[in-house]
C-alpha cells in the first residue's frame, strides 16, 4: 500500500476539467515549424497567437468543432493533431486493435494446440525418435557426464 | 589534420571492406589465416576510425572554421563540453560517431571470442564488417565530416542552443550504444542461420550484449525525456515525435526478445520467433536512423533533409532481403518441440507479453508511418500526434502491466488455478483497497484509477515474490530473513534483476499517470510585485535579472515561491540569447519535490510596461518517472551479472568446444 502513498497525497488535487479552449488547443498542432507539439503545450509566439484566436472565436459563440474546422479550412488537414475517426482516417485507429485481436486469437489457438501436443519431437528429417535439431549429441552428453562425475569425485 | 582525418576514413573503409571479403572467403574455404586477417582488419578499422574522430575533435577544439562541419556546429565561445558534443551535433559527425561505436563493439566481439564460438565468428565478422563498411561508405562519400569551405569564416554558427545541455552529452551516446548494440545479436543470428549452427550458442553468447543494448536504448530514451522536460520548456517529456518513436519501437521488440528467449532456453521453443525478433530489432534500428536522417517524416529531431535517405532505404531493403531469406531457408531446421504443459503457465504469459510488446511496437510504427500512407493513397497530408498514440497505447500498457503483475505468481510449466487464486488474493485486495482509497479522495478519472490500481497489484505481487522466496530459503538454510533474501537474490540475479526492472517500470507508470491526469497550469502577465498561483503554490514576481557570458546573455524573471504562507525558495525562469546568432532558447526553472514539480517558464517580457508573461505547470508525481528509470537501470545491471547457473552453462559450453576441437 506504500506504493499508493504518492497518488493518495496527490489525489487531493483533483484532475482538472478540460475547458473548450483547452480541448481545441489539444486538437490542433502548432504550425511554427520548431516543434511537433499541440497548440496546448507549445510555448512559441505562434502558439500564443493561435490560442488568442481560439479564445476570440469561442467567445464569439463558435463551438470547438467549428473553431477546429476553420483552422483546417485554412491550413489543411495536417493541422489536426490526430486523424479523424471516420473515412480513410479510421483505418489508422482500428488497424492496431484489429491486428492485436487477430494475432491474439491465433496465439490462443496455437497455445491450446501446443498444450495438447504430446510425445515425440519432430526433427528436421521428420523422423520421430531422433534428436531435435540443436540439442546435444550423444558424444557431447557423454563428455559432459564424465566431467560432472570427475568434478563430484574431486569434491 | 583534416586531410589526415580524411585519409584515415578512406583507409578504414578499405580495411572494413577487406574484413568482409576475408572473413566470408575464409569461412567458405576454411582458411583460418584469412579469418584471422579479417579479425585484424576489424582492429585496424577501429584504430583508423578512432584517429578520424580524434582529428575531427581536434579541428573543433582548435576552431578550424575552414571546415564546413566545424563552422556549422561550433563557435569560439562554445564551452568545451559542447565542443566535445558537437561531434554528434550534425549529420556527418553523428554518422562517424555511430561508426566508432559499431567498430568498437565489433572489436570487443572479436577480442572476447578469440577462443570460443570459432565456428560462428567468421560470419559474425562478415556481418559486422558489412554494416561498418556501409556507414564508412556514407562518411566517405555522402556525409563527409572534413569538407572544406571556399573561405574560412572568423567564427562559427555554434551549436543549436537546445543541444547545449549536459544531458545532450549523454543522451545521444546512450541511444547510439543501444541502437548500434542491436547489430551484435543480429550478426550472431545471421551467422547461426548461415552456418546452420542453430543451437542456443548464438543467443547465449549475445545475451548480455542484448541486455546492454536494451539498457542503453532505454536509458537514452529516459534521458531524452528528461532533456525534453528541462530544456524544451513545454512542461512535458514525451511528444510522440517520429524520432522519439523510432527509438521506442526497437526497444519494445528487444524487450519482447529478452522475455521470449527464456522460453527457448527452457523449452527449446520459439526458435524462429526469437530469430525474427532479433532481426526485427536490428532492422527497426536502421529504420529509425532512416527516419531521423532522411527527412521523409518531419520532426524537430531530424537532421537536415539530405540525399542519404535513399541509400539508407537501399541498405534496409538489402538487409531485410538477406535476413528474411536466410530465415526462410533454415525454417525446416528450426522446428522445435512445440509443447506447452498448460495454458495457465508462465510460458503462456510470456507469449501474451510478446504479443502485447510487439503489438505496441506495431501500433507506434503504424502511427508514425500513417501520414506517409495517407499521402500516398489519397494525396492528403495528415498528422498523427499525441492524441492518437495516447488513446491507442494506454489499453496496451494496461494489459502489459497486468501481465507484469501475474507473471511472478504463475508457475513455469503448469500453474494450479487454486494456487494462483491463493497467490493473487493479497495483491487483488490491495488493488481494490487502493482504488477505493482514491475514490474516497475524490479521484474520478477512470484511467488514473485503473493505472494506480494495477500499479499496486504489480508492486504487491513482485514484493511478495521476494518475500516468499526469502522465507523458503530461510526454512532451508536457517539464515535470517535479510541474509536469506540477499543470498536468494545473489543466486538468481537474472530473475530478481528482472523483477526489479518491473518495479522500475511501474514507478514510471505512476509518474506518467500522475503528471498526465492531475496536471494543472496557469498563465499570467505580471508587473513587479504581482503574483499568480497554480495549485498550492503562489509565485511573486520580484524583478528581472540578467547575466552575461561569452556564449550567451541570459534574461530571467526572479520569482519568490510560496506554499501557502511558507516561502520555499526562488525560481528564475528566463531565456538565453546566444551571441552566435541562433534563436533564443527557453531556460525553465523547476521546484522539485517527490510529490510534484512546480515548473515555471518566462514566455515574454515587455520592457515598456515592465510586464513579464509567465506560465506555470504543476506536474504531480513526475519525479517518479526518473526514480523509476533509476530502479529500472539498477535492475538491468543486476540482471546482466553472471550467477551460478550462467557460470555453469558457460563452463559447459567452453568445455564442449574444447572437446570437439580435440576430437
Amino acid at each position: 500500500m506504500l506504493s499508493l502513498a504518492p497518488p493518495l497525497v496527490v489525489a487531493s488535487v483533483l484532475a482538472a476539467e478540460v475547458t473548450p479552449q483547452q480541448e481545441v488547443e489539444g486538437r490542433l498542432m502548432c504550425y511554427c515549424g520548431c516543434s511537433d507539439l499541440t497548440v496546448r503545450v507549445c510555448t512559441c509566439g505562434t502558439a500564443d497567437a493561435i490560442r488568442a484566436e481560439i479564445a476570440g472565436r469561442l467567445s464569439d459563440g463558435e463551438s470547438p468543432g467549428q473553431v477546429v474546422a476553420s483552422f483546417v479550412a485554412r491550413h489543411g488537414a495536417q493541422i489536426r493533431s490526430a486523424p479523424l475517426k471516420s473515412g480513410f482516417d479510421l483505418v489508422a485507429w482500428v488497424t492496431p486493435f484489429v491486428a492485436l485481436i487477430l494475432a491474439g486469437s491465433a496465439l490462443v489457438v496455437l497455445v491450446r494446440r501446443w498444450g495438447k501436443a504430446r510425445g515425440i519431437p519432430v526433427t528436421a528429417s521428420g523422423s520421430p525418435g531422433a534428436e531435435a535439431a540443436g540439442a546435444r549429441t550423444p558424444e557431447e552428453r557423454r563428455a559432459l557426464e564424465r566431467v560432472r562425475r570427475e568434478m563430484r569425485e574431486k569434491r | 589534420m583534416a586531410d589526415f582525418g580524411t585519409l584515415c576514413l578512406f583507409l578504414a573503409l578499405a580495411a572494413s571492406g577487406w574484413a568482409v571479403i576475408a572473413s566470408l572467403n575464409g569461412w567458405r574455404a576454411r582458411l583460418g589465416e584469412l579469418v584471422l586477417s579479417a579479425e585484424r582488419a576489424v582492429y585496424a578499422t577501429w584504430a583508423l576510425v578512432l584517429l578520424s574522430v580524434l582529428s575531427l575533435e581536434y579541428c573543433i577544439f582548435t576552431d578550424q572554421f575552414g571546415l564546413e562541419y566545424v563552422a556549422s556546429y561550433s563557435n569560439r565561445a562554445l564551452p568545451k563540453i559542447y565542443k566535445f558534443t558537437a561531434l554528434w551535433g550534425g549529420q556527418a559527425g553523428s554518422l562517424l560517431f555511430w561508426e566508432l561505436i559499431l567498430i568498437s563493439y565489433a572489436s570487443l566481439i572479436v577480442l572476447t571470442n578469440r577462443r570460443r564460438n570459432r565456428s560462428l565468428l567468421p560470419l559474425v565478422v562478415t556481418t559486422l564488417a558489412f554494416v561498418s563498411t556501409f556507414f564508412l561508405g556514407l562518411v566517405n562519400f555522402m556525409a563527409r565530416p572534413f569538407v572544406r569551405l571556399a573561405f574560412s569564416p572568423e567564427d562559427g554558427s555554434g551549436l543549436n542552443p537546445q543541444l547545449q545541455n549536459p544531458f545532450m552529452a549523454i543522451h545521444p551516446p546512450c541511444l547510439y550504444l543501444g541502437y548500434v548494440g542491436l547489430t551484435l545479436p543480429f550478426a550472431f543470428a545471421i551467422a547461426a542461420l548461415a552456418t546452420g549452427r542453430l543451437d542456443d550458442t548464438w543467443f547465449r553468447t549475445t545475451r548480455r550484449w542484448t541486455i546492454l543494448s536494451w539498457f542503453f536504448l532505454g536509458t537514452g530514451i529516459l534521458l531524452g525525456g528528461w532533456w525534453a522536460y528541462v530544456e524544451l520548456g513545454w512542461g512535458g517529456y514525451w511528444a510522440w515525435d517520429p524520432v522519439e518513436n523510432a527509438s521506442l519501437i526497437p526497444w519494445l521488440t528487444c524487450t519482447a526478445f529478452l522475455h521470449s528467449v527464456m522460453i527457448e532456453e527452457r523449452k527449446k521453443m520459439l526458435r524462429v520467433w526469437n530469430l525474427a525478433l532479433v532481426i526485427m530489432s536490428f532492422l527497426l534500428a536502421i529504420l529509425g536512423t532512416f527516419i531521423t536522417r532522411s527527412g521523409v517524416i518531419s520532426s524537430v529531431h531530424s537532421f537536415t533533409k539530405s540525399d542519404i535517405g535513399p541509400v539508407f532505404a537501399g541498405f534496409l531493403g538489402l538487409s531485410t532481403l538477406v535476413s528474411v531469406g536466410l530465415l526462410l531457408y533454415r525454417l525446416p531446421d528450426l522446428k522445435g518441440e512445440h509443447r506447452l504443459d498448460s495454458f495457465v503457465s508462465r510460458e503462456s504469459t510470456f507469449l501474451f507479453n510478446n504479443l502485447l510488446l510487439v503489438g505496441a511496437a506495431f501500433a507506434v510504427l503504424w502511427g508514425t508511418l500513417f501520414p506517409i500512407l495517407s499521402e500516398a493513397v489519397r494525396g492528403v497530408k495528415i498528422t498523427v500526434g499525441p492524441p492518437f498514440f495516447n488513446e491507442v497505447m494506454v489499453p496496451i500498457a494496461f494489459a502489459l502491466v497486468t501481465l507484469a503483475g501475474i507473471c511472478p505468481v504463475i508457475a513455469w510449466r503448469r500453474a494450479s488455478p487454486r494456487k494462483l487464486v491463493e497467490k493473487i488474493q493479497i495483491p487483488f485486495w490491495a488493488l481494490l483497497g487502493g482504488v477505493v482509497a482514491l475514490l474516497l479522495r475524490g479521484v474520478r478519472d477512470v484511467y488514473a484509477l485503473v493505472s494506480f490500481g494495477l500499479a499496486v497489484f504489480v508492486i504487491a505481487t513482485t514484493v511478495m515474490e521476494f518475500v516468499w522466496g526469502a522465507r523458503s530459503r530461510q526454512k532451508v538454510t536457517g539464515q535470517r530473513f535479510g541474509g536469506a533474501l540477499l543470498s536468494l537474490v545473489d543466486r538468481n540475479k537474472r530473475r530478481y534483476g528482472g523483477f526489479t526492472v518491473h518495479l522500475g517500470f511501474i514507478l514510471i507508470i505512476i509518474g506518467v499517470t500522475g503528471s498526465s491526469a492531475f496536471r494543472q497550469e496557469a498563465t499570467a502577465s505580471l508587473k513587479r510585485g504581482e503574483s499568480f498561483s497554480v495549485g498550492r503554490y503562489r509565485m511573486l514576481f520580484e524583478d528581472m535579472v540578467s547575466r552575461d557570458s561569452p556564449n550567451a546573455e541570459f534574461m530571467g524573471a526572479r520569482l519568490s515561491i510560496f506554499d501557502g504562507e511558507r516561502g520555499v525558495g526562488t525560481l528564475v525562469p528566463g531565456q538565453n540569447f546566444y551571441k552566435a546568432g541562433q534563436n533564443p532558447s527557453t531556460e525553465v526553472a523547476i521546484h522539485y519535490t517527490l510529490r510534484e514539480d512546480l515548473y515555471t517558464i518566462l514566455t515574454g517580457f515587455d520592457p515598456h510596461e515592465g510586464r513579464a508573461t509567465l506560465k506555470a505547470y504543476l506536474n504531480p508525481l513526475i519525479n517518479w518517472i526518473w526514480i523509476g528509470g533509476g530502479v529500472l537501470i539498477l535492475g538491468a545491471w543486476f540482471a546482466m551479472l553472471p550467477d551460478l547457473r550462467d557460470r555453469r552453462r558457460d563452463a559447459e559450453a567452453r568445455l564442449l568446444e574444447v572437446e570437439s576441437r580435440a576430437a
